[in-house]
């Protein structure tokens, strides 16, 4: 693992700003356990304070400091993208490991609704769940909601490894051998199967966080716990940009934006140390 | 050709199970949820001032009726398909009383017509460049063109649409930044509207084509690289074929196949991407129609919206299923 | 194009169509800090000459792939052509496809020297009409109007039992057999001074192989072409070659006419290769030869047969042997035969 870690740090520039730019971002949502105010608490501050050295991200409209209030959200927003992520890994292991092993008609079945959730718009379902559910919905329930979504295209990725695992010979052996489907899958096959899931969580994770950034500048998910989407809602709400108050959505902007490329950065490197065609890349890179 | 009509039915089959399945998340998120669209729509007319006992009593029934929420859980059901095949939404609650169909075929054509130009653009030119990326890796203005896509293709559709709007309504004001034209055109043919209509599409056309060239740009250039390695590749370079002809005929027309596959798939994304950035454009098409919708509670018109997006999409996706043979002539056989 | 219509080796002392010398080519990678470099051909010296058949035997990791890529000129990193020269009778005083200017390979591709590739399957671009690769290849080299050349592809496609309708084919609707006589078809076509032939029969059945085969040696016989023919299968020398060179682990180790290698092989690994063919009737069981072939990225030391060979000495596993005459026109790499041969 160190090692792993090592030869991407030194060979994969994707990987190196990737990394920096996460890790950058984590240490900013730490921070949030030392904030002097709560998050919800508003006109804890001066009002529309620039940047300076006393409120380095300046202040908002409703009395907020955004250094303080940016680190509470990007810890909630990256706590969004990872929940969704790890519940959609789940359904994207079932579905994908069974459908590639088992093949036939579940596999057909599977893939069939599989390629239905890829193709549904999602946004406009979200918003209808807003519409029905209004100040009911959660942090949590908009999780649910989109795991529920966020399955299917990773499970095809599965699928396609674990049908290639299947045809080689040591599926064979270890089916002779007696173990069961279950066995076979979860000993033998998930193993290669991992390096997949941990690339698409980090694509997984751009998805997710970019719809609620998204829903929640619209206003349509719970707005009182601050996330970077929530904070550009209130910007908006007291029209930042026109008023001036430009540090109130400039810094959320670059945040988020940060979040996104590096963990693109890290999904696109990884898959290069996965994939074997991309190797050759590097090699004529190289030479 | 009995090849051909395999496949055209099995894709047909996968259209009408995604509408299936789509139109019953739609009937189960309304009809499931905690919150009775009847009394929300009551509490919405009431809150403006006292209203009589009997006459809320009346609309009640009359709404019940006209949201389809009354009868047994089996007839609300049927009548909730039924008025979807029919396009019925009924009335706007919000533009009382133009019906939800005539407002969602007043927005449509600028969705679609958005859509279409803009995916198009963006997918053409994001193979162009992506396959002479692959296939030119030491270009420079190429291996740019990578880093740049790479920074653009995560970000989402808002985070951008709002970037181009700074840049465009506040730092350098020389593009309209709201509506579909001139609000004092008239709605007709004329050379001064249609000039309109096009200068209002530029900014959320780009903000989807600049997302759009970065996924097919970066796919392209991994799927070319891949096809590079293939024999009949290798074969026509042994064979002295021009490199133009190599590249434009053997390269990209293989890479090509799977990026038709995936312009499929990503349309429901695509289209995730049109209704926020006419929203923060003020686009007068479906993804404006939704969200004003909802802030105005009118309940008919988001149904009707989100129902309409399904089946759109939907046929989008098949049209594109069905071209599809078109640039894989082993589709036409097994 | 060459009225000579001989298959016997052309008289000792007329130029050869190809010369290669002291040919080096490395494969030079480097994956996420791990770097390697594989010797696929270390130092290979060679002639084909006019209107032969030459053979080139090997194991599947002997290199000759690597050989017929650096002959033909498809040098693509990690590839890299390390030391000596290639010459082509048709493209002198560059020492090498590689070296020669673009405009000039593009002259004498597919006009002089043409491929036939392994494996007939993804040869041919799966979304283009077989008329189309016909255009793509030839027509520039041609010339004449759309439907001479039509006329002309069809009365060579007649040549290897093709019907017409092939041409609106596309590749996955024709079988193997098809497949493998259009490649043919088009490798010659252009009446080329030499093809390069990389196991154009492997992947066929025997009935196909054998008919293959039949029109390889008719056309090559009618146009008076030179073929560098490389397979493992030494039945398949025995039937086509004029002359054999055996390669192993980079290096030829013998070379001879056909018949003379199949008669008296000299090298150890020949032997080897000649015995362990299958002959029906002959139930005698074989040696088999102890070890597996050498790691590439770090072959052993002297001579790169010695940890497997029978005969092997102190100076085997210290010095290389070179490629010595042991008898007119049959050369060896080994000390012990040398020593034998050679007072």
């Amino acid at each position: 693992m160190i090692v792993l870690l090592r030869d991407l740090l030194r060979d994969s520039p994707e990987f190196r700003i990737g990394a920096v730019l996460v890790v950058f971002v984590l240490l900013l949502s730490v921070l949030a356990s030392f904030s002097p105010y709560p998050p919800e608490s508003v006109y804890v501050v001066p009002p529309d304070v620039p940047p300076s050295l006393t409120y380095w991200f300046g202040t908002t409209s409703r009395g907020q400091d955004v250094f303080w209030q940016l680190s509470f959200a990007i810890r909630n927003t990256l706590l969004f993208g990872c929940t969704v992520a790890l519940i959609s890994r789940l359904f994207a292991l079932v579905i994908g490991l069974i459908s590639g092993y088992k093949g036939g008609w579940i596999d057909r079945a599977l893939m069939s609704v599989n390629d239905t959730f890829i193709v549904i718009p999602l946004l406009p379902i979200l918003v209808l769940f807003y519409f029905m559910m209004r100040d009911r919905i959660s942090w949590l329930m908009l999780a649910l909601i989109m795991a529920c979504f966020g399955w299917a295209y990773d499970a095809r990725l599965i699928r396609s490894v674990v049908m290639s695992l299947k045809a080689r010979e040591f599926t064979q052996t270890s089916l002779f051998s007696g173990m069961s489907t279950r066995q076979i899958l979860t000993e033998e096959h998930l193993p290669y199967v991992m390096p997949i899931v941990f690339s698409t969580t980090m694509n997984n994770m751009v998805w997710s966080i970019g719809l609620e950034v998204t829903l929640a500048v619209l206003g349509f998910t719970d707005i009182n716990t601050p996330t970077v989407g929530g904070m550009i809602y209130w910007a908006n709400q007291h029209t930042a940009m026109v008023a001036g108050v430009w540090w109130w959505i400039v810094f959320p902007t670059i945040t988020v934006i940060m979040v996104f490329i590096g963990l693109f950065l890290l999904a696109v490197s990884a898959n290069a140390y996965i994939d074997p065609r991309s190797r050759l890349w590097s090699m004529e890179g190289a030479s | 050709m009995r090849g051909y009509l395999a496949y055209v039915g099995r894709r047909f089959g996968q259209f009408l199970l995604v509408v299936f399945i789509g139109i019953n998340i739609a009937y189960v998120v309304t009809h499931a949820s905690p919150i009775d669209p009847v009394e929300q729509s009551i509490s919405a007319v009431t809150s403006y001032g006292n209203t009589a006992p009997g006459a809320i009593e009346q609309m009640r029934n009359s709404l019940r009726e006209l949201y389809g929420l009354s009868g047994t859980p089996v007839e609300q059901y049927l009548l909730f398909w039924k008025r979807i095949l029919r396009a019925d939404f009924g009335p706007s609650m919000s533009a009382f009383p133009t019906p939800v169909g005539t407002l969602i075929g007043r927005a449509l054509p600028w969705t679609a017509g958005l859509l279409a130009v803009s995916t198009i653009v963006a997918w053409g030119l994001g193979n162009l460049l992506g396959g002479l990326a692959g296939y030119y890796r030491q270009s420079r203005g190429l291996k740019l063109m990578g880093v740049i896509a790479m920074g653009l293709h995560p970000i989402p559709y808002y985070i951008l649409a709002m970037l181009l709007l700074i840049v465009f309504g506040f730092l350098w004001p020389v593009l309209p930044i709201s509506g579909g034209s001139a609000m004092n055109l008239p709605q007709t043919l004329t050379p001064e509207f249609v000039l309109s209509v096009l200068q209002h599409a530029i900014l959320p056309a780009l903000s989807l084509i600049l997302i759009g060239i970065g996924s097919w740009f970066l796919g392209m250039r991994s799927l070319v690289s891949n096809v590079l390695a293939e024999d009949f590749v290798v074969y026509a370079e042994l064979a002295g074929v021009r490199s133009w002809r190599v590249l434009t005929s053997y390269v990209m027309r293989n890479a090509l196949v799977p990026q038709v596959t995936g312009l499929a798939m990503s349309l429901g994304g695509i289209f995730n991407g049109a209704v926020i950035t006419e929203k923060v454009f003020g686009y007068p098409g479906l993804g404006s129609l939704l969200v004003d919708a909802v802030y105005a509670g009118d309940y008919g018109l988001v149904l009707g919206v989100t129902t309409i997006s399904i089946l759109g999409v939907s046929i989008g996706v098949l049209a594109i299923d069905l071209l599809y043979p078109l640039l894989d002539p082993r589709v036409r056989v097994s | 194009m060459h009225a000579n219509a001989q298959s016997a080796p052309a008289p000792q002392g007329a130029q050869p169509i190809l010369r290669v010398r002291d040919l080096q080519a490395h494969y030079r990678t480097s994956h996420f800090g791990v770097r390697r470099g594989v010797k696929a051909v270390d130092g290979v010296s060679f002639a084909v000459n006019r209107g032969e058949i030459y053979g080139l035997a090997g194991e599947s990791s002997s290199g000759k792939t690597t050989l017929i890529k650096s002959i033909a000129g498809a040098i693509r990193p990690p590839l890299e052509i390390v030391g000596g020269s290639v010459e082509f009778a048709f493209l002198p005083g560059y020492g090498g496809l590689h070296r020669a200017p673009p405009v000039d390979v593009a002259r004498i591709r597919w006009r002089h020297l043409s491929y036939i590739m392994q494996g007939s399957m993804n040869v041919l671009n799966p979304v283009r009409r077989v008329r189309s690769v016909f255009v793509d290849f030839a027509y520039p080299h041609i010339g004449g109007s759309r439907k001479q050349f039509e006329q002309q592809v069809i009365a060579h496609l007649a040549r290897v039992r093709l019907d017409p309708s092939v041409l609106a084919a596309f590749p996955h609707e024709l079988s193997g057999g098809m497949r493998q006589r259009t490649t043919l078809a088009l490798a010659t076509i252009c009446r080329p001074d030499f093809i390069i032939a990389d196991e154009p029969t492997t992947a066929l059945d025997v009935v196909v192989q054998k008919e293959v085969l039949g029109m390889i040696r008719g056309i090559q016989r009618e146009t008076g072409s030179s073929v560098l023919f490389v397979t493992h299968d030494m039945g398949v020398h025995a039937h086509v070659t004029d002359r054999l060179a055996i390669m192993y682990a980079g290096r030829l180790v013998e070379e001879a006419a056909t018949a003379e290698i199949f008669r008296n092989p000299l090298h150890p690994y020949t032997r080897h290769l000649i015995s362990s063919r299958p002959r029906i009737g002959d139930d005698t069981p074989r040696e088999g030869l102890g070890g597996s072939p050498p790691n590439l990225a770090d072959p052993p030391p002297g001579c790169r047969f010695h940890p497997r060979c029978p005969l092997a000495t102190e100076i085997c596993k210290r010095e290389v042997p070179a490629m010595l005459e042991a008898d007119t026109g049959h050369r060896v790499a080994c000390f012990a035969v040398n020593q034998g041969s050679r007072p």
